[in-house]
């Protein structure tokens, strides 16, 4: 095998030639030229070293309260998302807590709502004409409409968004800790409290700095919550590179901003992966034990844990509730928030699904989030297959050239698009891309590059190698094998991947905002639309209904993909049994399967 | 020392363990061996209090400590990987359960760099991640981690089976050494009948959470009690009736011809023994031979049953497969079994159950 490592060996292969043109043309049009214009944009407007972008945004008042502003979301956000995370996690998974599967499904259901839907929902409830506020003002005539605003707000709205990085990443790495560390603990006398701050807590470590970064990036980049709930008086970065990019003479404040963030980003995810790198915090053994439920033995504490767990519960499927059940509801219910049965029906259904201007958004968005996971995952089905067969420092170079998406913002991305195609270009074959419907394709093959990627290798790097070995003794060419040994095998995976993908750009809202045609809206931005309240009721009830359809379709999604392996491991085990190996899921390699979304793209706005 | 008696331990609608009575003598090294999933493990739990019986008592020098917490016992567990803390120091995995009862500090590290020594681990260990020690100082460890404490008694759950074959063997006889030097009274849990043997001074064969017998390791391989015992240690060839009669008819042993019987490998001979009781030779053709360097497995088929015997390769001519030959039997090594409940037949040798 080592003769196929190699570069020359590589470079006698017209398959890999083809491809590899292919993908040099689209790694230097998409994702290096914008970036490195949107720098010369900024520092070098007129060919020669230019600071008046950075004075000029100096001497923004405004600009530099947002950058301030978030900062503070940022560190505030990594201290409440890991307060609410880890506790979540501790009750769904650690401790014995009645109802915890309940309460699980409870905290999960950010899984199947976030971004601008997740913002728009809680604005929809706790905002100034929310269905809350409004039987809450009856109750207390004299309180403020608008409390639910300012930082406050964001800060609460993102803190049970972003849990999910907890649910899934904490939750795992809880999974994997050895239960003999635990018993021996209690066998030297440790008490609950003491073996859950000596012993877990400190092997979740690693877990726990990377889900803090996460949670620092989410909140540095946070777009929609700030946007929809944050007022006035709390605005941040990415919004304000979003009103700067809207006037010509202020788009070099509007890169320099980006340029900011995309440096606190790359900042923070190489400290990231310093700290990964540093210690062992893993279990040093071969065989381990699963991890049982913890009894919490204080009644007080019992009590006290559980009355909080099921407090989050009611904060975290409030929102969801409502959404259901108001979105059979009509206009005066909306407004007024009284709820009668009466009030039900199903005409926001029908309204939504048959006329022009509801369904058009709902369209757009499914084309468009097909279309790109469609070609994210076949394009890179090439590009994976080989980058795992040749490992040299040509492969390596075009894999770490692919992550560029993944330590970028998408704002920066989005900007740099804007910037390096809004004039005849010769790497697109002189097209104008800017103003067109392609521009956010593009957008959104890209920001879907690293993910998949790291997805698709994986699992063409659990393929038996050994079966392409004996197909190519028996005489197979490359594609041959390709074709029919390793697609099929690869193909369920690439199947769920492609799912996910477009799941996830289904309420995209991040890259929209900066790059879709004004005719062709994608369904994030119709929903920001409608909390500004310009469509009224309707656009409110609309609004519900997109967000019904966006859960049933990410549930399904979710279903299919994770659900069913999770299913089959239910099967009680019993304390003597030899200690069993993880069933894998049958579509993802087991390894990477949860690593969703969201460390793909780690500065998305509210999730 | 330890006494388990009609211990039931019940999962759900599984009954793991159904009537268990053991006694552990103090200083001893007491094995519990048994195939997987026999109940040997849930045995141990039960005795560490990690499980909770459904009915029965464990005593620990005469006192009831079924209802205590597992940190009350006054027992220390050396667990099957160990169960080091992976977030901490070698010293900090000795130091845990003195800093839990809040020992002085100084106090605390005396005793650590004291059991440390005892079991050889020295002070640049004592400082070192316990990811960067061998499996053998792994071990070390988690042995110091549990003796710190003075325990009245070591338990330990298959602490080997997770290493290769070479380091397995090096830390049998560590671990045996180290009992020794402390005298501690120790249960160990095995299924490696190899290391059953050589390590204990007891050794309860367990069997669907039954104990099946109780003995030293050589009244155990000698005299298995019952025909699960026979089968599971030690390697033996079934015998037929046919062979049985010839047996009785060359000798005066009056063997039962209707009992499972049974010939421990290395008891049969294609020479007349020099030692031992009168042999009798029967009729025999070799069917096959395997080389193994030190020995040759042969398989000899005598009046039915194929005999299995090993014969040391020391240079003499040795009969290749086809050849007629006699193969050597001393009638009291034959090993018989009720047909029905698999009891030894050899009641005045097989040793009652305490």
């Amino acid at each position: 095998m080592s003769g196929s490592s190699t570069v020359r060996s590589m470079a006698r292969s017209p398959f890999v030639l083809v491809v590899g043109v292919i993908l040099t043309w689209f790694i230097a049009a998409f994702l290096v030229w914008p970036n490195v214009n949107i720098l010369m944009a900024t520092f070098f407007p007129d060919g020669s070293f230019s600071g008046r972008a950075a004075e000029k945004l100096f001497s923004s008042q405004r600009a530099m309260k947002a950058l301030g502003n978030s900062f503070l979301l940022a560190v505030a956000l990594s201290v409440t998302v890991n307060l609410v995370g880890v506790f979540i996690v501790l009750v769904t998974h650690y401790f014995r807590i009645r109802g915890s599967r309940i309460l699980f499904l409870g905290y999960a259901s950010t899984f199947i709502y976030g971004g601008i839907v997740l913002a728009a929902g809680y604005k929809f409830i706790y905002g100034d004409k929310g269905i809350v506020t409004s039987l809450l003002v009856r109750v207390f005539p004299g309180m403020d409409p608008g409390w639910f605003s300012g930082f406050f707000a964001v800060l609460v709205v993102m803190t049970f968004a972003t849990t999910t990085n907890h649910m899934l990443f904490v939750a795992n790495a809880l999974k994997g800790i050895d239960y003999q560390t635990i018993e021996a603990a209690r066998n030297l006398g440790a008490s609950t409290w003491t073996i859950l701050r000596r012993i877990v807590l400190p092997m979740l470590k690693p877990t726990l700095f990377a889900v803090t970064i996460l949670s620092f990036l989410t909140g540095l980049g946070a777009l929609s919550a700030p946007q929809v709930l944050g007022g006035r008086e709390f605005q941040t970065i990415t919004p304000m590179i979003l009103t700067f990019t809207n006037s010509p003479t202020s788009r070099d404040l509007a890169a320099l901003l980006a340029v900011i963030l995309g440096l606190a980003t790359m900042l923070m995810l190489a400290v990231m992966s310093r700290l990964e790198k540093g210690g062992t915090y893993f279990s040093v053994s071969k065989v381990s034990s699963e991890l049982q439920k913890q009894e919490i033995s204080n009644p007080v504490a019992n009590v006290a844990v559980h009355a909080v767990a099921y407090l989050l519960f009611a904060i975290y499927t409030l929102p969801v509730v409502l959404i259901v059940l108001y979105s059979f509801a009509d206009g005066a219910a909306i407004q007024t928030g009284q709820l009668s049965l009466a009030n039900l029906t199903l005409d926001n259904y029908i309204r939504v699904l048959t006329q022009q201007s509801g369904l058009r958004p709902f369209i757009v968005s499914v084309v468009y989030s097909a279309l790109a996971a469609v070609i994210a995952v076949g394009g890179l089905l090439f590009v994976a297959r080989l980058l795992q067969k040749y490992r040299n420092w040509v492969a390596s170079t075009f894999e770490y050239l692919l992550h560029i998406p993944w330590i970028l913002p998408s704002a920066l991305l989005a900007l740099g698009l804007i910037v390096s195609y809004d004039h005849p270009n010769p790497l697109v074959g002189g097209a104008v891309l800017t103003g067109t419907t392609v521009i956010l394709l593009i957008a959104f093959v890209t920001v879907k590059i690293p993910f998949t990627l790291r997805m698709l290798k994986a699992s063409f790097a659990a393929v038996n190698s050994s079966l392409e070995e004996a197909a190519a003794i028996m005489g197979a060419k490359t594609l041959y094998v390709f074709r029919r040994i390793l697609l099929p095998l690869v193909l369920p995976a690439a199947a769920a991947i492609t799912a996910l993908n477009f799941n996830s750009l289904l309420d995209d809202y991040d890259t929209a905002i900066f790059l879709a045609h004004p005719l062709v809206q994608p369904l994030g931005l119709v929903i920001k639309a409608n909390t500004d309240g310009a469509e009224g009721t309707e656009g409110i009830a609309n609004t519900f209904v997109y967000t019904v359809l966006l859960m049933v379709i990410t549930g399904v999604t979710m279903y299919l993909v994770y659900g069913r392996s999770g299913r089959r491991k239910g099967t009680k085990r019993l304390p003597d049994a030899a200690p069993g190996q993880p069933v894998p899921g049958p579509d993802l390699p087991p390894a990477q399967a949860p690593a969703e979304d969201d460390a793909a793209r780690p500065a998305a706005a509210v999730r | 020392m330890i006494r388990l008696e009609n211990i039931e331990v019940t999962f759900g609608g599984f009954t793991a363990i159904p009537n268990l009575d053991l006694d552990v003598r103090p200083g001893e090294f007491f094995t519990l061996l048994g195939p997987s999933g026999c109940g040997k493990t849930t045995a141990l739990r039960t005795l560490a209090g990690f499980i909770q019986p459904a009915r029965g008592t464990v005593r620990v020098d005469g006192k009831d400590v079924t209802r205590l917490p597992s940190d009350k016992r006054q027992v220390g567990m050396v667990f099957q990987n160990y169960a080091l803390f992976p977030s901490m120091s070698v010293w900090e995995n000795i130091a845990f359960g003195l800093r839990v009862r809040k020992e002085k500090s100084e106090d605390s590290d005396r005793l650590v760099r004291d059991i440390a020594r005892r079991v050889e681990l020295s002070d640049e260990q004592l400082a070192k991640n316990v990811a960067e020690l061998s499996g053998g100082q792994q071990q070390r460890v988690a042995v110091a981690r549990a003796l710190v404490l003075r325990p009245k008694i070591l338990l330990l759950d298959e602490p080997l089976s997770n290493l290769d074959a070479k380091l397995r063997h090096q830390l049998r006889q560590q671990l045996k050494d180290l009992q020794s030097e402390f005298g501690i009274t120790t249960v160990y849990v095995t299924h490696d009948q190899d290391e059953a043997l050589a390590m204990s001074d007891r050794v309860a064969v367990f069997n669907k959470g039954v104990v099946e017998q109780v003995g030293t390791p050589q009244d155990i391989y000698d005299h298995a009690a019952t025909e699960f015992v026979c089968n599971f240690i030690g390697d033996s060839s079934a015998l037929t009736p046919e062979f049985v009669a010839e047996v009785n008819r060359l000798s005066t042993a009056g063997l039962s011809t209707e009992a499972k019987s049974y010939l421990r490998v290395e008891k049969a001979s294609l020479d007349q023994p020099a030692a031992g009781g009168p042999a009798v030779g029967l009729a025999a053709t070799v069917v096959s031979r395997t080389y193994h360097g030190l020995h040759s497995r042969y398989v000899v088929r005598s009046h039915g049953a194929d005999i299995r015997l090993l014969v040391r390769e020391d240079g003499a001519a040795h009969p290749p497969a086809g050849t007629a030959t006699t193969v050597y039997v001393q009638p009291e090594h034959i090993l018989q079994y009720h047909p029905d409940t698999g009891a030894s037949l050899a009641q005045d040798r097989a040793v009652a159950l305490p």
